[in-house]
């Protein structure tokens, strides 16, 4: 096995020191880090998002093996950026206004992350204003939604709506989720992606990236 | 017929006069209902069948602006949620017991109304409380990521938390046992929309010794045991069956297959709650509450269901559909003889 298949496996299995141990050797063995990130720790969490999808990986996980990919990447940044490696894409992120519960938006960033994507999470309880001047600010190709409450998910139709009144609709797209949020809603209030998870999440803005 | 021996009759597996009926409101919801019914009391008019003894999320002191603490330390956010909040900080930033003290179990606010409220309510199916019972009393404290994460982490910590969290309810329940009750009803929330949050291989691991250890408590006594639990959890019922569960809620129709869950489980398990709260109520017409109503209390007719809403009722329920089933359910002919 290389030593990517390797760096695979620690991601997986959610080590960290030796997820951490391995991108080192492989630069020091003069591996490409674009080369790492890409077959090494990407391609290791899309693998965790396609176990969690057949159910063979559950949150907890898909959290060890999160945090060993960040482990991985923090080591990796400063040659990625120093080789001019850029993020395949960039999202803004947060759970609507009136809504605190934040696991299932921390699980969609970390899976994002873990896709290759610069992560911007505005936390929970964001305004509709805060995402617009995170859009304006950090000009992102998509934003997410989450809300787990029916209360607050018409929270997402005003945040779609003053993208619209900031002019700025047509530069992002918007992918909502949260336990009420279903693929019709996605419609009924103008946003574009319905992601019922983390992993396809990741997945769904990775094909957007691709279109 | 009392209120309480429909619901015997019910979790016995047996046909009732009608089908019985217990639900509750959040505070936003509850004020609409206060509203169009005062002068009267909501309690009476809505004749639930099952009386809520003990605290199902606790005792809190108030630390001022919107912030509250319970009896276990933890600091909730109630700014945005009202009813529960959210937790704010972490009592257990470290996977260890060693620094932290169990509150105590036997704190009279748990059991001083009981006597008062049996006295009111008797004729009522008598629950006790045990609210965040296992789970979610280990993440309220240790937070959830952390929790999660330390059951490859630190899985000796999450036995040793697990395990003291239980001996705290089993103290509570001994003291509940003293009193003229029906059962115990736990609240633990372990699902997601899809799936179990942990998953079935950690939760038969972790989760489930202690419940059985629980649940044991309560059937020494002769005593049912129910339980609230969030989410998409059905794959564990033949576990939950096969520990001693009487009675399951909230019986969440977007999770699960109601009608076919009823009838698998007909005769070993009772279900309580099934009306839609992602869907129907917030979102439905009168008429769309009147039919999935209709249809429950027709799945119901020969026993082993409670009706209710699948939780609490929020905020965003329009009036008219909360009226709509309490009508439906008090217009039934057996109640109505009975």
């Amino acid at each position: 096995m290389s030593i990517l298949d390797d760096l695979c496996m620690t991601v997986i299995n959610g080590d960290l020191n030796a997820t951490q141990n391995l991108v080192q050797t492989a630069l020091s063995e003069n591996v490409p880090p674009e080369k790492i990130l890409t077959d090494g720790l990407i391609a290791a969490m899309t693998e965790v998002g396609r176990m969690f999808e057949n159910g063979e990986f559950y949150v907890p996980e898909m959290l060890i093996s999160a945090r060993a990919m960040k482990g991985g990447l923090a080591i990796l940044r400063p040659q990625l950026a120093a080789a001019n490696i850029q993020a395949i894409g960039k999202v803004v992120i947060g759970t609507v206004q009136g809504d605190l519960h934040d696991i299932g938006k921390n699980l969609v960033g970390m899976m994002l992350e873990g896709a290759g994507f610069e992560v911007i999470d505005l936390g929970s309880d964001v305004s509709s204003e805060k995402y617009v001047a995170a859009v304006k600010e950090h000009t992102p190709d998509l934003i997410g939604l989450s809300a787990l409450l029916t209360t607050t998910m018409p929270r997402m139709k005003d945040i779609v709506l003053a993208l619209r009144a900031a002019d700025l609709r047509d530069k992002v797209k918007v992918m909502i989720g949260g336990a009420p949020v279903t693929e019709q809603y996605v419609a009924d209030i103008g946003a574009d992606i319905y992601a019922q998870d983390a992993a396809s999440a990741a997945q769904r803005a990775r094909q957007l990236m691709q279109e | 017929m009392t209120k309480r021996e429909v619901v015997h009759t019910v979790l016995e597996g047996r046909t009732p006069p009608y089908v019985p009926w217990s639900y509750g409101f959040t505070k936003e919801a509850g004020a609409k209902l206060e509203e169009h019914f005062k002068p009267l009391d909501v309690e009476e008019v809505l004749q639930n069948h099952i009386l809520k003894l003990g605290s199902d999320i606790g005792f809190f002191t108030d630390l001022g602006d919107n912030h509250v603490q319970d009896v276990f330390g933890v600091v909730w956010d109630r700014s945005i949620d009202k009813d529960i909040g959210n937790v704010a900080g972490c009592v257990l930033p470290e996977p260890t017991l060693q620094h932290y003290s169990f509150p105590d179990p036997l704190d009279r606010r748990f059991f001083s109304e009981i006597p008062t409220r049996i006295a009111r309510y008797g004729d009522c199916f008598r629950v006790f409380q045990i609210g965040f019972s296992l789970y979610e009393r280990a993440w309220t404290l240790r937070g959830m990521q952390n929790l999660l994460m330390d059951f490859y982490d630190h899985p000796d910590f999450v036995h040793t938390l697990l395990e003291s969290i239980a001996d705290y309810n089993i103290t509570q329940i001994r003291e509940a046992l003293k009193y003229e009750i029906d059962a115990i009803y736990f609240g633990d929330d372990w699902g997601q929309q899809r799936g179990l949050q942990m998953g079935p291989r950690l939760w038969h691991q972790f989760i489930y010794p202690v419940l059985k250890r629980m649940y044991a408590v309560v059937h020494a006594a002769g005593k049912y045991v129910f339980i609230h639990s969030c989410g998409d959890v059905d794959e564990v019922f033949e576990d939950l069956i096969g520990i001693g569960l009487n009675c399951f809620n909230p019986f969440q129709p977007e999770v699960m297959e109601v009608e076919a869950c009823m009838e698998r489980y007909r005769g070993r398990l009772t279900f309580h709650g099934g009306l839609s709260t992602q869907r129907t109520l917030p979102f439905g017409t009168v008429e769309d509450v009147r039919m999935e109503t209709k249809r429950l209390l027709n799945m119901g007719a020969r026993g082993g269901y409670i009706f209710s809403p699948a939780h609490d009722i929020e905020g965003d329920v329009p009036l008219e559909n909360m009226l709509a089933f309490i009508e439906l359910v008090q217009n039934q002919p057996g109640y109505q003889d009975n």
